[in-house]
């Protein structure tokens, strides 16, 4: 801004704001007003979930997935980290049978408890569970010790090993961090599904709020035996499988 | 005494938010063309948002990770997308955080490291790719 203002010039600098401010409230009234769902934080009325039917869904599709993934996160093209220093927020995990031998192949990422050891463990107050039950890292809190990482009992977290850019713009990742699953927060919030849920084309996997009786979730867990991994650790996932 | 470190302090503060680039070269597209518009987008005005910016994002960062507040205002995302300039010879975009780019000619010369960069990105861009 120009140091010196003389009167007649400050008298066409703040006529020009009066005008600028009016276009303005305008605009901002717009943009509200299509912005609603997001002015008012998230409440503990919801809890977010999803539901697996490893019978329905083939191997392509948890490779779909696992891709969608990546392109909507951003992660899976880090080229100095090597073997288990790659980030990686959803993998095809086969499972076996011992009696029978009958293999299954599942998609496992962050299960999003609802007592999440990651959280109970973190030093900072990083690691954090959101009201809606989405469990998150909060990067500018996160000193990058790992306990999290060791707490989690599915192996859901990776570590940032390298410097990153050209990251996604609604993803904000970074070296010395820890990072997984957020349920694509990002799109949740905007009232769409995950992009892995997004991708398969049938009914495999169904994402909706586990508390309200009228989501296909909530009504489908009503009627199909569905299991939670590893639901002898009490965790209470939100993340249900189907035909395990 | 406490005049003069008063005096001094004016001084530099004088300093610092005297504007190095005058011309508003880095002032980034669209905010330069919502300046051409006659327009004025920080409403508190200039000298609330360059004091204040570190609050504003702070406050806002904790909103949006802990509770979900999508609000456009004092996003980073807004920050960047509005201040960053293209180079006129490739047509790419400068990382806003580029030597003298618009989030680094103030923090030179103070001397502040800024860590938003690290894990933010520096140019804008829209939808999800
Ligand atoms: S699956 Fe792991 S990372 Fe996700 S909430 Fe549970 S303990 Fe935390
Ligand atoms: S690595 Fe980060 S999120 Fe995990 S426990 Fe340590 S500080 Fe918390």
């Amino acid at each position: 801004m120009s140091k010196t203002l003389n009167r007649r010039d400050f008298i066409k600098t703040s006529s020009a704001t009066t005008v600028g401010v009016a276009t303005i409230v305008s605009g901002i009234t717009l943009t509200t007003f299509a912005a609603n769902a997001n002015e008012n934080p998230v409440t503990n009325e919801k809890r977010w979930g999803m539901l697996i039917d490893t019978n329905k869904l083939t191997e392509v599709e948890i490779d779909g997935m696992v891709s969608a993934c990546q392109q909507e996160n951003g992660w899976g093209s880090e080229v100095h980290s090597t073997g288990d220093q790659k980030p990686t927020w959803v993998r095809k995990l086969k499972v076996q049978d011992k009696a029978t031998g009958k293999i299954t192949s599942l998609p496992l990422m962050c299960q999003h408890c609802e007592e999440p050891p990651c959280v109970d463990v973190c030093p900072t107050n990083a690691s954090m569970k959101r009201e809606d039950g989405i469990v998150l890292v909060d990067k500018h809190l996160c000193i990058g010790c790992r306990y999290c990482m060791m707490a989690c009992p599915y192996d859901a977290r990776s570590f940032v090993h390298e410097d990153l850019t050209d990251q996604r713009e609604h993803m904000p990742r970074g070296k010395g961090t820890v990072e997984s699953c957020t349920l694509c927060v990002h799109k949740v919030d905007n009232g769409e599904s995950p992009a892995c849920v997004a991708s398969v084309n049938s009914d495999a996997v169904i994402f909706g709020d586990l508390y309200d009786p009228k989501s296909n979730i909530n009504q489908t867990l009503k009627k199909v035996q569905s299991a939670q991994i590893r639901a002898d650790l009490d965790l209470n996932t939100g993340v249900r499988y189907s035909g395990i | 005494m406490y005049r003069l470190v008063a005096i001094l302090m004016v001084l530099l503060m004088g300093n610092v938010f005297a504007d190095k680039h005058a011309d508003h070269s880095n002032l980034g597209e669209e905010a330069s063309s919502i300046k051409a518009s006659g327009k004025i987008f920080h409403t508190d005005g200039l000298d609330v948002i360059r004091k204040m910016h570190p609050d504003f994002l702070n406050h806002k960062r904790d909103k949006t990770l802990r509770e979900g507040v999508r609000t456009k205002e004092g996003s980073l995302k807004g920050c960047v997308n509005c201040h960053a300039i293209k180079d006129k010879k490739t047509n790419q975009y400068h990382p806003v955080n580029d030597k003298d780019q618009f989030c680094s000619t103030c923090h030179q010369q103070v001397s502040v490291s800024v860590d938003c960069f690290s894990c933010h990105r520096t140019t804008p861009r829209k939808g999800t790719k």
